[in-house]
């Protein structure tokens, strides 16, 4: 049974009159434990079917089922009570944490939210999220402002497992990490994924992230799906236009691809 | 402790904090120094200042201490000063962060009444107030909060527009938290810096229109006000002029004080903000 169904979701903007379908017509699925990348030029739709997963905005059409049930359907308690199931690490992780919170405080909200934890277990539940996510535990009292970047991602992260979620949407996670840093929190995400089987939408514009961590791809190109596939096939030898940009555009893989052939 | 020092650096903050300082010296001192009641008869009708050096300023028409009616009236005009504004701001944080916060039509309606309570001069409002409800000192707190609250309310609104759509926001409605707690625990405590920063202009107008309320003869009657001290000086002003003349320095210092800190205090965090 697949975990997250998406059939025929629109999505449109009216701009200045005219209107523009920044999703149109899209449908996928994803599968326990596996990940499946959206990736695409920006602009191209990719990040608000992230947002229209995860119900921060709604679609004007389509079908999102998951975990079995109609999610569209869901609303108030029952929608946020199914939240803890599906979570998100967003791109920026400063701008992802409320400037005045502290680590402990970030990932306190879910455990008591959810009503994960007592009140008195909560304090070992956040170790243990540090551990987990290879931080150390005396982390918990400091300001997210004062601690850097990596280790705010490896936090947000923490907090997205807080509620063990079967799929977790990274928009653009790793983006505006640095490239040492980057690899260290996919390895993360690896790992999670083996021993937790959480499915991962992977949303991102690189094409070399995406072939190191991927199963499937999807290609985006203005709202509409451009090329899917096997991820490695998929970058390995592009058909759609799109595909050859992006490609192209990643001068690394570009070579690889041309000492391939 | 950088802060402070920054903060006494700038000569308006400097300023404002020494008049501010005897303020509070003298509203807290009162009743020490000036044991019982201010309005009790102290000596002969109507003696100028500097005359009697048990009775520094003097006494007036009722020989009745000003020195001791001006420390027990710095009490009254900082208590309702503090007070109204406190009232004002809270209740506009509130409904700015609800009308942002939720839009449509509860944005609609908070902001319609905000525009009502606007229109109306807030000077006539607490006017007609306090003469329906009657003088009393909370009485005239809620009245000068009624007319001082909508400033509060819009820059709180305008904040929070641009606050909800951060990703700290979406990413506390992702782990499920209710909109309300959204609303006060993430969106408020970072929307209220710029409304603090009224806090200097709002106090200072809410001590001034105590002291015209008190100076129709609308203040709280057991209360001694500098309102309410003009406004019996009022009627010997060519004999003794010196009955409106005293509180009314005091009334500008108090007012020049305020301001001058508040103004200091947005200096330094506007400076801070600048650095960081």
């Amino acid at each position: 049974m697949n975990l997250l169904t998406v059939s025929n979701l629109i999505k449109r903007y009216s701009r200045g009159g005219k209107t523009l379908a920044a999703v149109d017509d899209v449908s996928f699925h994803v599968e326990p434990g596996e990940t499946l990348a959206l990736a695409g030029p920006s602009g191209s739709g990719k990040s608000t079917i992230a947002r229209l997963v995860l119900r921060l905005i709604e679609p004007d059409g389509g079908r999102i089922e998951f975990e079995g049930d109609n999610f569209l359907a869901l609303r108030g308690a029952a929608l946020r009570a199914r939240r803890a199931r599906l979570q998100m690490v967003f791109q920026d992780p400063l701008a992802a944490f409320n400037p005045r919170a502290t680590v402990a405080r970030v990932l306190d909200d879910p455990l008591r939210i959810h009503g994960v934890a007592s009140r008195f277990e909560r304090p070992r539940r956040i170790a243990a999220l540090l551990e987990r996510v290879g931080l150390a535990a005396d982390l918990a009292p400091r300001a997210i402002h004062e601690i850097s970047g990596g280790q705010r991602q490896r936090v947000a992260i923490a907090r997205a497992i807080a509620t063990k979620p079967s799929l977790i949407v990274l928009d653009e996670a790793v983006s505006a990490l640095d490239v040492s840093v980057r690899g260290q929190i996919l390895n993360l995400l690896l790992d999670l994924q083996r021993e937790e089987r959480i499915a991962y939408l992977f949303i991102s514009h690189d094409l070399g992230v995406v072939r190191a961590v991927a199963h499937r791809v999807i290609l985006f190109d203005a709202g509409r799906i451009a090329e899917n596939g096997d991820a490695r096939t998929v970058i390995g030898a592009p058909q759609s236009a799109v595909g050859q940009a992006l490609v192209a555009a990643a001068p690394r893989l570009h070579t690889t691809t041309q000492d391939a052939s | 402790m950088r802060r402070l020092r920054r903060f006494l650096r700038t000569p308006e903050a400097v300023a404002g904090t020494i008049l501010l300082t005897v303020l509070f010296a003298m509203a807290l001192s009162a009743s020490l120094l000036f044991p019982g009641d201010p309005q009790a008869i102290a000596g002969p009708a109507l003696l100028p200042p500097f005359q009697d050096w048990s009775l520094p300023l003097g006494t007036d028409r009722l020989g009745r201490d000003v020195l001791a009616e001006l420390f027990h009236g710095a009490r009254t005009s900082l208590a309702v000063g503090l007070a109204a504004a406190a009232a004002a701001l809270v209740i506009g944080a509130v409904v700015g962060t609800l009308a942002g916060f939720a839009g449509g039509l509860v944005d609609e309606v908070l902001m319609r009444i905000t525009d009502a309570f606007q229109t109306v001069p807030g000077f006539l409002l607490a006017l007609a107030f306090v003469s329906v409800v009657g003088p009393s000192l909370g009485v005239v707190v809620v009245a000068i909060a009624l007319g001082t609250w909508t400033g509060p309310a819009r820059i709180a609104r305008a904040e929070v527009l641009s606050i909800r759509e951060r990703d700290y926001v979406a990413g506390a409605r992702v782990i499920g938290m209710r909109p309300l707690e959204i609303a006060f625990r993430e969106v408020l405590p970072n929307a209220l810096p710029p409304v603090l920063a009224m806090s200097s202009v709002i106090v200072a107008a809410a001590i001034l229109t105590e002291a015209a309320l008190s100076f129709l003869g609308l203040g709280d009657p057991n209360r001694v006000t500098w309102g309410g001290m003009i406004a019996e000086g009022r009627a010997v002003l060519r004999t003794a002029p010196f009955l409106s003349i005293v509180p009314g320095i005091a009334l500008v210092l108090t007012v020049l004080g305020v301001y001058l800190a508040g103004e200091g205090i947005v200096e330094t965090t506007a400076v801070r903000r600048g650095l960081s």
